[in-house]
């Protein structure tokens, strides 16, 4: 009730201020602008087919990250060995500028598809990796000697899935932030490109309504993530 | 049925000595406590029975097949009761657990998860989960010390009307001395860390124990006395 008294307020705000001259326009459009044209740019084919790509780099990224991530995460955190080779790559990819490291891809792999869907999945890694090692490296021994007496394969993925789901949600937002970031620089087709080419040519409101846009898309896949986890996993104690 | 053996078990960490030289030995069929102050190495005793951790020395045998429930309940999250109950059995064989949801009195509970369970409901799908497997030896380790004193004494009963029917060679571990007179046949006192056997008691109370005769007995309150006092010495 207050986050949304919180919100309509900041939306007020934004509103007024341009109209009454607390900002200039030209710099700051008031919302209803701005909302009016998010509106007419998801009716707009160039628009969407931009979305469109940056959806499909986004989910493509996302997904290799997790493909990668969660076993070698798990494999740290289960051995100490492994943990000590892998640990210095990470801290050491930890702290570089994903934009420094995009151009250094597109200078190795070309301005396409492999280099945008290769900064995503580096992104990535970093919280999907670290959840899944803490999750692996954090199930109760006397759960995998159970399983043991049980006859079974000690169950570690499942053990961790709570802290690995958390660093997945992580890495959504980071995968969105990436994506947009490789497009600003890149350019050539994606939501950062049309962003660029408003900005380029002055639409300072498209270039609102776009970011508008971006942010809601974030906020809608983050709550469906967190509803759809524990739809289908009714099982999960505690928050994400 | 199958029995436990160790000899000369010591456990060492680093400089510090945890076990310094156990013999112990479970008939098959008894049900036989190790009683222990905080912390003396009792617990690692088990896990050492268990196979869980190796010793630093001695030897350990137990020929049967091994059930083992832990002070933490140790469920898998993820599972149902039911689920938990049979994770250790072939698929063909999984519509047993219905029957052992019955002999822990959770009926009903069936669909229920771990997170949905208090920490007595816990216990009982652990010891279900245990005992469909038709242990020889049932490892216990303070498997009741996390839960109130009314589900303790409700747990111990029921423990003991199973073991009665099934009699597998028992080994429970706790820090009650009350517990370990209530179920055990012989009682294992150990000194403070490192552990060392410091006696070994025979419980000679009749069965079946009913709680109000156990506590009344002279036998009882003898005994209660001694190994309170070499638990103090």
């Amino acid at each position: 009730m207050l986050g949304a008294l919180a919100v309509a307020l900041l939306l007020g705000v934004w509103e007024l201020a341009p109209r009454v001259g607390w900002v200039r326009e030209q710099s700051v459009p008031p919302f209803s602008d701005v909302a009016r044209e998010a509106a007419s740019l998801l009716g707009r084919p160039e628009f969407l087919s931009d979305l469109a790509s940056s959806g499909a780099r986004w989910a493509a990224g996302f997904a290799v990250a997790v493909l990668i991530g969660v076993p070698l995460g798990a494999w740290m955190g289960r051995s100490r060995r492994v943990r000590r080779i892998v640990d210095p790559l990470l801290a050491l990819g930890y702290p570089v500028p994903k934009a420094a490291l995009i151009l250094l891809f597109v200078l190795w792999f070309g301005a396409g598809n492999v280099a945008r869907v290769g900064i995503v999945v580096t992104g990535c890694l970093i919280p999907i990796v670290i959840s899944a090692m803490h999750g692996a490296a954090g199930v109760a021994p006397e759960l995998l000697w159970a399983a043991r007496s049980l006859g079974r394969r000690p169950p570690i993925l499942q053990a961790a899935l709570p802290q690995i789901l958390s660093g997945a949600r992580i890495a959504i937002a980071v995968a969105i932030f990436t994506v947009l970031a490789s497009e600003l620089l890149i350019r050539g087709s994606g939501v950062g490109a049309y962003m660029f080419d408003a900005l380029d040519n002055g639409q300072t409101v498209t270039v609102f309504a776009v970011a508008a846009i971006v942010a809601g898309l974030g906020f809608a896949l983050d709550a469906a993530y967190v509803l759809g986890v524990r739809r289908a996993l009714p099982w999960l104690e505690g928050e994400l | 049925m199958a029995e436990i053996e160790a000899r000369g078990v010591r456990k060492v960490y680093g400089d510090l000595v945890a076990i310094d030289g156990l013999d112990f030995a479970a008939g098959s069929g008894e049900l036989v406590s190790i009683v222990g102050p905080s912390g003396c190495g009792k617990s690692t005793f088990l896990h050492i029975v268990g196979g869980f951790v190796e010793p630093s020395a001695g030897t350990v045998s137990v020929p049967g097949r091994l059930g083992i429930v832990f002070q933490e309940p140790a469920l898998f999250a993820w599972k149902t009761v039911l689920g938990n109950i049979a994770y250790g059995l072939p698929r063909r064989e999984r519509a047993r657990a219905v029957r052992y949801v019955e002999l822990v009195k959770l009926g009903g509970f069936e669909r229920a998860y771990p997170k949905e369970l208090s920490g007595g409901m816990k216990q009982r799908v652990a010891l279900a989960r245990s005992l469909i497997m038709d242990p020889d030896v049932l490892l216990m380790d303070e498997p009741f010390a996390a839960v109130d004193a009314q589900t303790r004494s409700t747990l111990q009963a029921e423990l003991l009307q199973i073991w009665e029917r099934a009699r597998m060679t028992v080994l429970f571990v706790t820090h009650s001395v009350d517990e370990a007179l209530f179920l055990a046949d012989r009682v294992y006192v150990l000194s403070q860390r490192p552990a060392r056997v410091k006696e070994v008691l025979e419980v000679g109370l009749p069965r079946p124990r009913e709680r109000e005769q156990v506590l009344a007995d002279p036998i009882y309150r003898d005994l209660h006395a001694r190994i309170w006092s070499l638990l103090e010495a």
